[in-house]
């Protein structure tokens, strides 16, 4: 499914494919988090490295990648390093390089990255401090406003997500991405959290900005446009603004 | 085997059995033996377990202690009591161990203060949460040879080894309250812990259980006593005492027109009615069955009569602990004139000399009005007295066959929780940790308990895989793991060193909650409401609050988000979650009750008495009066409820009844209202009103609104969505035929009450922990947390135990499944008749239903307005003669 120029969101997954970078681009794997949740008494069934691999396998055999991207929250904790959390990504590191034979891996940091250089360097990863603009896409996490420009950015962190209320009253949350453009008239992307986990923050349902700073003055959250993720495929829900109205009956 | 005690043994046999100085104590005291002491004494002698049900006031407690006593004093008068716990009692109340315990030590101080002879006392020891390390400590090293304890603290003390040393020589196990148990998992996690007490001691235990009345008797007594290894069922002997304290009750209809009495004058005679009573008696306990509602009440007759602080009071669950304690303590004194309480003052509590009891509304159960009669006439030479007081029609009727029954000795029964996966689980961390097991020893132990006598082995074996972490990789095993299983040597045991504290400090079965912040969508704060009834909102629900009304939209953790729906009618009432629901049994009643009424008025009400119904003034034939007469019911109910069917029978010419489902198509301004007469209780109705509104949903492709009561439940589609009394008929042709089971599920997987129950069963199987190395953890990180264990539980299997158990609760505690498939059964077979029939104006049977949503305080008078608004539109129809 297209959503710029040389830019498609890979169906039914909340990935992207660049072609000018050959790469796949993802956000907010939060990987460990079963781990650091178990240490705080709350045991919930490992699912989120395995739910991962998968997705990273089936986005890599439809596009043919050979770099993955992923732009910030590669793990959980973000004032300490918990060892699940570096265990996971070294054997993530090792999968995406062995099985599935990617020639690079780029790391934006987030603010759960703290610490991560400690195994980066070892397993010969890409990392970037804050941002990084890659053939004229600004990659940032999403945390803060990005320092530098370009025409297109790119960022995780919020979790989008819509919900749905259908005629029985059944809730139905999707992930989504959101694109559109900025006030100044950048195109935008928000990509949906990877993790199992982050069922994400629904949109059309609750204020956003405080989460996410560009939605502040930067860009409006109602004039995007949302991208959800289902079954296999990737559907066009239309505008924020419109799914707000849908919602209110 | 269980056997029902017939006579009651004679004075001199009793008192024979006992200890020659108790025995002269209890001479000293007592003039006479109270009815089950007349069994007790002797059966304690002859070492038999015996289940005693009985009214407050009856020396039930005496009943049992007497015969411990005297045993504990044979043995010390014979130099062999040592300091070793003899005897456990157990009761679910704080407050009412503080009473055994202090019932208790006095006697014994007195008895033991007339005693010449050098013999060695014997001591009670008390043992709750409340009860400070350090006399914890000290209790360890001189034990009681009684300990008043809790369920909580009885499995703590099971894997306390210290303590359990000095539990060698126990011999009796006395379980009080026992009917505020059998029914709910605070009860299935104790009947574990009686039966790992009992295996670790090493033989059988003597045990009493006491209680006020249940049904069936026998199940509460295997409940008490459990079965055998080889499956047979331990023997028991039944006292049932409950008749033996006199009662007289009745129902008071406070107008002689509760339908078109002006709404000030229904409640000015209902205050007068009550202060009546309170000037005419010296205490009077008044119940009502909400929270809010006992607040009222208080408020009206303070305004009204003057009542000052001194005088009135109000007991309940939101109240403080020190609050009620204080009332409790005015009640003891005697200085209440009258105490108002919701459910909390129903509790076998001492709280000494109550002459009356008025209920306000229905009770909703037999055993429950019984229960609450109870409380009054402080010794059971007394008369308790009691009244009912009832508020509407369909209340009347309830009440009036209510006390019809339990006249009758008619009482609606309790179900024990079966194969609780949750409970289980946390005992299995507990049984680890006492030693090695084989899985067929863990598995013959849980099964002598009688809420798992059936349990699958399947679900066993389920349990130890997950407790052994086997949902997660070897490597996190360590730190997922509560027990260590080996499956090919089929044995398990302890692991871990925190499991322990993790045991300790979360262990029990009463989940946390909090109070629901009620928002609208621009993050205002509104009100709030509990946790148990967000879970039965739904998206598009409109409720009442602080006197605004409000839409439902959807619920983040521990907000609800709703939008304002000014001059909507509600669809749920606000008290919805705190309402008792109606008993199956109770419900049968009234639908034979309605059918024999009903047929003797067939035929005999006429069109022309329309004038006569309508201002209230025919008579009831020689058969109807005959009916009514028998029913201890006032001259204003029996008016009012004759009025009441024949209104129904000449608009409607059907009654519903208990095989009679009428369907009733009928409509207000803007929808179309598919009423179900089913009066099954409000259980059975949760999960038919289910069926029926996915089948409509279907038959319409439209949203529909569901209104549950005890009497019924109404769908509601838009009145532009046409269905047709055919359409009706193939729509229950379609639900006998599906499974239920499995379309409640698909219904209910994403509601709220799935994730709150989820959590719940989370916590208490140890998935979730509510404290952790020290540190509570709030509840809305609980409920986060568990709504990410369910998603990923749900994928590892839908059978993951804690997943099955939450279903099973969802459908056997909170719903009534079971019954419901066999109504539905019925239905099927014929033996149960439904009829569809189409009105212009709701029946009068439906009115109380299609206004259910609007018995908000606020908003009783609209209500009321609207009620009478359909009664005037269906006279007017009977006078017309549709």
């Amino acid at each position: 499914m297209k959503i710029w120029e040389g830019v498609e969101a890979v169906p039914g997954l909340p990935v992207v494919y660049i072609k000018g970078l050959d790469a796949i681009v993802c956000s907010d794997l939060h990987l460990g988090y079963e781990g650091t949740l178990a240490d705080k008494g709350t045991f919930l069934p490992k699912m989120n490295l395995n739910h991962i691999k998968g997705i990273m396998r089936r986005a890599a055999q439809k596009t043919g990648a050979s770099t993955v991207i992923i732009n910030g929250d590669v793990k959980n904790e973000f004032s300490t390093v918990h060892t699940e959390e570096l265990n996971e990504f070294i054997e993530l590191a090792g999968f995406l390089t062995r099985d599935l034979g990617m020639k690079k891996i780029i790391v934006i940091k987030g603010n759960h990255d703290n610490f991560i250089n400690r195994v980066t360097g070892r397993e010969g990863i890409e990392v970037h401090e804050r941002e990084a603009i890659l053939k004229g896409f600004l990659f940032f996490h999403g945390e803060e406003l990005p320092g530098g420009n370009a025409g297109f950015l790119i960022m995780g962190h919020l979790h989008p997500a819509v919900t749905l209320y259908d005629d029985a009253g059944l809730r139905e949350k999707m992930r989504c991405f959101l694109y559109g453009a900025t006030n100044a008239g950048d195109n935008l992307l928000v990509l949906p959290a990877m993790s199992y986990f982050a069922e994400g923050v629904s949109v059309n349902l609750e204020p956003v900005s405080r989460i996410a700073p560009i939605f502040k003055n930067v860009a409006d959250v109602d004039s995007m446009r949302a991208m959800c993720i289902g079954e296999g495929e990737t559907l066009d829900f239309g505008s924020i603004r419109d799914l707000k109205k849908a919602s209110e009956r | 085997m269980i056997e029902y005690c017939k006579a009651p043994f004679e004075r001199e046999e009793s008192l024979g059995s006992l200890n020659p100085f108790i025995r002269k104590w209890f001479e000293g005291r007592y003039k006479e033996l109270t009815p089950p002491q007349r069994y007790s004494f002797k059966l304690i002698k002859e070492g038999r377990n015996m289940l005693i049900t009985a009214p407050t006031g009856s020396g039930k407690t005496f009943s049992a202690f007497t015969g411990i006593l005297s045993d504990l004093m044979d043995m010390s008068v014979a130099g062999t009591l040592e300091d070793k716990i003899y005897c456990v009692y157990v009761s679910p109340l704080r407050a009412l161990n503080n009473d055994v315990y202090r019932n208790l030590s006095e006697p014994l101080e007195q008895i033991f203060s007339k005693i010449a002879l050098p013999l060695k006392k014997i001591s009670v020891g008390i043992r709750t949460g409340d009860t400070p390390q350090k006399d914890r400590q000290k209790m360890l090293r001189s034990p009681p040879n009684i300990l008043v304890t809790t369920p909580e603290s009885l499995a703590i003390i099971l894997n306390s080894q210290k303590f359990l040393e000095n539990m060698t020589a126990l011999k009796y196990l006395v379980i009080d309250e026992i009917h505020e148990l059998a029914n709910n998992k605070r009860g299935v996690h104790l009947s574990l812990s009686v039966e790992r007490l009992r295996e670790i001691v090493g033989r059988d235990l003597i045990r009493v259980g006491l209680g006020a009345t249940l049904s069936p008797l026998d199940e509460a007594a295997k409940f008490l006593v459990g079965h055998r290894e080889d499956g047979a069922e331990r023997d028991c002997m039944i006292v049932d005492a409950t008749w033996d304290k006199r009662m007289e009750f009745g129902v008071v209809c406070p107008v002689s027109d509760i339908v078109n009495e002006d709404d000030g004058k229904i409640e000015n005679a209902m205050y007068k009615k009550i202060n009546g009573v309170i000037t005419d008696n010296k205490t009077t306990l008044i119940f009502t069955n909400t929270r809010s509602g006992t607040e009222r009440v208080v408020y009206n007759l303070v305004k009204r009569f003057k009542y000052g602080e001194e005088s009135i009071a109000a007991h309940h669950g939101s109240l403080s602990r020190d609050t009620r304690l204080g009332v409790e303590e005015m009640l003891k004194k005697g200085k209440l004139r009258v105490a108002v309480s919701s459910t909390s003052l129903e509790l076998g509590i001492d709280i000494g000399s109550i002459d009356n009891v008025v209920q306000i509304g229905s009770p909703k159960s037999v055993a429950r009005a019984i229960q609450r009669f109870g409380r009054s006439g402080h010794s059971f030479k007394d008369v308790a007295k009691g009244e009912v007081l009832v508020t509407n029609r369909d209340d009347l009727v309830e009440c009036s066959v209510m006390l019809d029954a339990a006249k009758k000795r008619h009482i609606d029964s309790f179900r024990v929780p079966r194969n609780a996966l949750d409970v289980l689980a946390q005992h299995l961390v507990g049984m680890s940790q006492n030693k090695r097991w084989t899985v067929d020893e863990a598995f013959a132990l849980v099964r002598t308990a009688h809420p798992y006598h059936m349990l699958d082995r399947k679900d066993f074996l389920s349990l130890l895989e997950y407790l052994s972490g086997m949902y997660v990789g070897l490597e996190s095993r360590r730190v997922y793991a509560k027990i260590w299983y080996d499956e090919k040597e089929r044995a398990f045991g302890r692991r871990g060193k925190l499991t322990k504290l993790i045991y300790f400090l979360n262990i029990g079965t009463i989940p946390d909650e909090v109070a629901i912040t009620v928002m609208n969508k621009e993050n205002k704060w509104i009100g709030s409401i509990e946790e148990e009834f967000l879970s039965r909102l739904k998206p598009g629900d409109v409720f009442a609050l602080g006197g605004k009304t409000y839409r439902f939209e959807y619920a983040r953790v521990m907000n609800a988000y709703v939008s304002d729906a000014p001059g909507q009618t509600p669809t749920i009432p606000p008290w919805y979650s705190e309402q008792l629901p109606l008993t199956y049994e109770l419900a049968i009643e009234i639908g034979r009750f309605r059918a024999a009424l009903s047929s003797v008025m067939q035929g005999r009400v006429k069109k022309s008495h329309a004038v006569k119904i309508s201002k209230n003034m025919l008579k009831p034939d020689a058969k109807a009066s005959e009916i009514l007469d028998a029913m201890p019911i006032d001259r204003n109910a029996k008016s009012s409820i004759f009025h009441y069917f024949a209104e129904q029978l000449l608009f409607a010419k059907h009654v519903p009844n208990d095989r009679l489902m009428l369907i009733e198509k009928s409509h207000d301004d803007e929808r179309t209202l598919v009423i179900f007469h089913s009066l099954y209780g409000r259980r059975v109705n949760d999960a038919l009103s289910r069926i029926f509104a996915i089948m409509l949903g279907d038959e319409t492709n439209s949203d529909v609104a569901v209104n549950i009561n005890d009497n019924g439940f109404v769908l509601a589609v838009p009145r532009s969505k046409k269905v047709s009394t055919k359409d009706l008929d193939r729509m229950v042709q379609r639900a006998l035929d599906v499974d239920m089971e499995h379309t409640l599920k698909n219904n209910i997987r994403r509601t709220e009450m799935l994730r709150r129950r989820f959590r719940y069963n989370a916590a208490r199987s140890f998935m979730i922990l509510r404290n952790y190395k020290g540190k509570k953890i709030s509840v809305r990180k609980q409920q986060i947390n568990s709504q990410l264990i369910l998603k990923a539980a749900e994928e590892i299997s839908p059978n993951f135990p804690i997943i099955k158990e939450t279903y099973r609760e969802i459908f056997e505690d909170v719903m009534d499944l079971p019954r419901a498939k066999l109504l539905m059964k019925g239905i099927k077979s014929g033996d149960v008749k439904y009829k569809i029939i189409e009105t212009d104006v709701p029946s009068p049977f439906s009115h109380m239903m299609v206004t259910m949503g609007e018995t908000d305080v606020i908003m009783m008078k609209d209500r009321r307005e609207h009620i009478r608004e359909l009664r005037r539109q269906v006279l007017s129809r009977i006078r017309k003669g549709t």
